[in-house]
């Protein structure tokens, strides 16, 4: 058995321990390579930098915390965006598993950064069965949908919710998705309702959502934890995902080559083969 | 009966959602009649939740009785669930420790046990996508490795390492590949599957309102 042959054997545990070592060495070492801002992380900024201040906006939290580490950046940095702004942020949830508790926590911290008071500046909505439902009936009355926040307090009783009706008062959707749900809000509140809209994915739906911005039903996106990274760059907040950046870059370059070592051995391993037969 | 009944009901919702979709939702009967019908389905929905629970509760504590191959699990699994369940269900009136805010059992819980668990199997997935871009990732014919181009070159784009490496190279590489692969070549192919699913979304709709669908109802 010559080098490519047992290039091809390999141990997947070698693998696992360079995947390992490639998370690990920067945080130890950090990089810091200079991160570009692509044209459709510029765009929803400046959306979201456009809106006249203490508009009314809606910051949706639609990621498992399977995904935390890609979406909960991009949630951040919005409100983050949002609260520096004196928007009235309005949260809300279509994911069961643990939506409303990730909306709730965000908000709650980065709320405490800048001052803002439950139910005056922003409000939990929580979860509600049912996108569809949900998308669709919060254009007639946001009320009838959630008559009360994630705690169970009236929405009535809420200051924030005093100018708010239905998607008419709402200036901007900041949607976070880690699946389908972000289509629905494109296709029913987008183009339904004429609301404009940002998407934050992870980097394997945001392909996908190049289609929405070309078509401006969305006015910008942010891909992944690069797409976050990018937005934490605008606002002057560097966090996770600016952290996450070296390690990601790591790992990418790793997988590359592999791929590329896999490819070799393979090639080789080949032509010594046909070199044998013939 | 069994058949007719779910055959008319889908019918009649399906055409009241069809029709209000051309009146407006406010002013006009259909309009409202089809928000009605929204409504009807997050009520329903909230039932379904509440099935789930009571079905998965029967198979695993039958399993737990039956001392089944595996019982310890379900037992750990009805405890999971009536944690994190039964806490969040009582008012927070009666202690900071129920319902489902800050410094709730069910939020303890969730912040410090299930999104962990949850990241963590989902980061065990960078682990096998390494081994297995190593192992299967070949390119062993012409569409094969242009995918392995493209996604060599849109995966150094994506990282400041990799976009760093692309500058060395003349001509902005970055700026070309957001343009031709992702806002060129990708955003068409994109809108053929999204128009594709569209269509065949349209047409599943159809034939479960037409009746000809009946599959819903465990029936081919």
């Amino acid at each position: 058995m010559n080098i490519w042959e047992r290039m091809q054997v390999i141990d997947r545990r070698w693998v696992y321990l360079m995947v390992a070592l490639a998370v690990i060495i920067p945080f130890i070492i950090p990089m810091k390579f200079p991160i570009s801002i692509t044209p459709e992380t510029q765009s929803l900024y400046d959306a979201v930098e456009a809106l006249p201040d203490s508009s009314n906006v809606m910051l949706v939290f639609d990621y498992y915390p399977s995904t935390m580490a890609e979406t909960e950046p991009m949630a951040v940095a919005a409100a983050r965006h949002f609260f520096s702004k004196d928007c009235r942020v309005i949260t809300l949830s279509n994911i069961p598993l643990g939506g409303p508790s990730m909306a709730e926590n965000v908000t709650r911290l980065i709320a405490e950064e800048y001052g803002k008071v439950y139910g005056v500046d922003y409000v939990n909505l929580g979860y509600k069965y049912g996108y569809v439902s949900v998308l669709k009936g919060m254009g007639q009355s946001i009320e009838s949908i959630f008559p009360t926040d994630n705690s169970g307090t009236p929405l009535s009783e809420l200051p924030i919710m005093d100018s708010v009706v239905n998607y008419d008062d709402i200036a901007f959707i900041f949607e976070v998705a880690d699946n389908a749900t972000a289509d629905y809000w494109i296709a029913i509140v987008n183009a339904g309702y004429g609301v404009p809209m940002g998407v934050g994915a992870t980097a394997v739906m945001a392909p996908k959502f190049y289609a929405f911005v070309g078509a401006k039903q969305i006015v910008g996106l942010l891909g992944g934890m690069k797409g976050a990274a990018e937005y934490e760059i605008l606002i002057d907040q560097k966090d996770a995902a600016f952290k996450g950046m070296d390690i990601q870059s790591l790992v990418h370059l790793l997988i590359i080559g592999l791929v590329v070592m896999g490819n070799v051995s393979f090639f080789f391993g080949r032509r010594k083969r046909s070199r044998e037969k013939s | 009966m069994k058949t007719g009944v779910p055959v008319a009901v889908s019918f009649v919702a399906g055409l009241i959602m069809v029709v209000s979709f051309f009146f407006n939702e406010e002013t006009t009967k259909v309009g409202g009649l089809s928000q009605e019908l929204l409504n009807w389905l997050i009520i329903v929905g909230g039932f379904t939740l509440l099935l789930g629970v009571v079905s998965i509760t029967r198979v695993n504590w039958s399993g737990v009785r039956q001392k089944k191959e595996g019982w310890i699990y379900k037992v750990f699994t009805l405890i999971s669930i009536f944690a994190m369940a039964l806490p969040s269900l009582l008012p927070e009136s009666w202690s900071p420790l129920f319902g489902r805010s800050a410094g709730s059992i069910y939020d303890w819980l969730f912040v410090y046990l299930q999104a962990p668990m949850m990241a963590t199997m989902f980061a065990t997935l960078a682990f096998y996508i390494a081994s297995a871009a190593y192992r299967a990732f070949r390119a062993r014919s012409a569409e094969a490795t242009l995918l392995l181009i493209t996604a060599t070159l849109v995966m150094l784009w994506r990282v400041p390492m990799g976009e760093a490496f692309l500058n060395l190279f003349p001509g902005d590489i970055p700026a070309w590949l957001n343009t031709y692969i992702m806002n060129g070549a990708n955003l068409a192919v994109q809108r053929g599957i999204i128009i594709g699913a569209a269509l065949g979304a349209s047409s599943m709709s159809l034939r479960i309102i037409l009746g000809i669908e009946r599959t819903y109802m465990g029936k081919g």
